[in-house]
């Protein structure tokens, strides 16, 4: 099914035509959802909301450009949202627990399950790593994460984003270099302790 | 090159923007400093994560998950395929055979005890036979099946 024909059966609300869109584009939206949110259910359950999006925003869709870049644009605005909500979400728990009594160590301590050293430390590695990226202005997140994670050209980028090529260039460039200066200065303080 | 410089040239390095000069020296530290070694495994590692982070798979049952929400959302044509509908017909379906079953049931069961019924008495019948349709020369009969003993 080209992109013209997907847009008119879904218009048409043809089964069909929700299939073949389901099909063709779920694993670049999942795939893009989970490295901007960094957790591929949380990423899984966005997906559902994106495609909800993608077919109620259809009929404004003005066909500048692909479908795919359209849809990507979605997908980098739901879950960067996201981000935004679990964020404050965190800053509300870290503000509640301020208030919250001590926890006796002793009893919860057995429950927990065990986790090998070497898992922990890739998990650690990786919310790290997400931290740091979280912390870049969003241009620059979202121009380093399609470049790096979902291996965009630059010139696919500046369509996604509608920008030009050399603020791309200059975007990707500065979030690399924050990303490492925050990186090493992690791992330094880390080789101290 | 000392332990502050490698730190910020990493990312020349990386991207190798360093001359053939600085290149060298940065490599000399880096093959004398336990310290910097240790920090230049932990950023590949980080590499090494976004690797494998681009290698994630959705569950298979994404695809099922994401059209199921959708027909639920908006009405679709060709409704009888849309498992939604299933969904909602299903019970009333699976009630509807149970009835069937239980009437067929009873049914030939309520049968069954009849013709039970006729076979424990031969004799009931043939008193029937006989009152009903005034059929008298049942005698012989009723002597060679010793009736009237
Ligand atoms: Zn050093």
């Amino acid at each position: 099914m080209t992109d013209q024909e997907l847009i008119e059966g879904i218009l048409h609300r043809d089964r069909n035509a929700f299939q073949c869109l389901v099909n063709q584009y779920q694993k670049q939206v999942i795939k893009a959802a989970y490295h901007f949110v960094g957790n591929l259910e949380d990423a899984e359950d966005l997906s559902q909301e994106i495609f909800l999006d993608v077919i109620r925003s259809l009929p404004s869709f003005n066909k500048s450009s692909s479908l795919s870049t359209w849809i990507y644009r979605i997908t980098v605005n739901k879950s960067l949202n996201m981000v935004k909500k679990k964020q404050r979400r965190g800053i509300m728990v870290r503000i509640e627990s301020l208030f919250r009594p001590p926890v006796e160590h002793g009893s919860t301590h057995t429950t927990e399950p065990s986790v090998l050293p070497a898992d922990l430390e890739h998990q650690e590695k990786q919310s790290l790593l997400h931290a740091a990226i979280n912390r870049l202005p969003e241009n620059q997140r979202i121009a380093f994460v399609l470049c790096k994670f979902e291996d965009h050209t630059y010139k696919q980028i500046a369509e996604i984003m509608k920008i030009g090529l050399p603020a791309v260039e200059s975007l990707i460039h500065r979030a690399k270099v924050n990303l490492q200066q925050h990186l090493v200065h992690h791992f330094s303080e880390y080789q101290k302790t | 090159m000392d332990c502050s410089q490698l730190k910020s040239n990493i990312f020349a390095y990386s991207e190798g923007a360093l001359s053939e000069e600085q290149c060298q020296s940065f490599e000399s530290h880096l093959s004398s400093c336990i310290v910097c070694k240790q920090l230049m495994t932990e950023l590949n590692h980080i590499e090494a994560i976004i690797e494998m982070e681009k290698s994630v798979e959705p569950s298979p049952f994404a695809a099922t998950r994401i059209l199921q929400r959708l027909e639920n959302e908006f009405e679709a044509t060709k409704k009888s395929y849309f498992p939604g509908l299933v969904r909602v017909l299903q019970p009333v379906a699976i009630a509807g055979a149970l009835l069937c079953g239980i009437l067929i049931g009873s049914y030939t069961a309520k049968k069954d005890n009849t013709q039970a019924n006729q076979v424990v008495n031969p004799y009931e019948n043939i008193e029937f036979l006989r009152t009903n349709l005034f059929i008298s020369d049942f005698a012989d009969e009723d002597t060679m099946l010793g009736l009237n003993k």
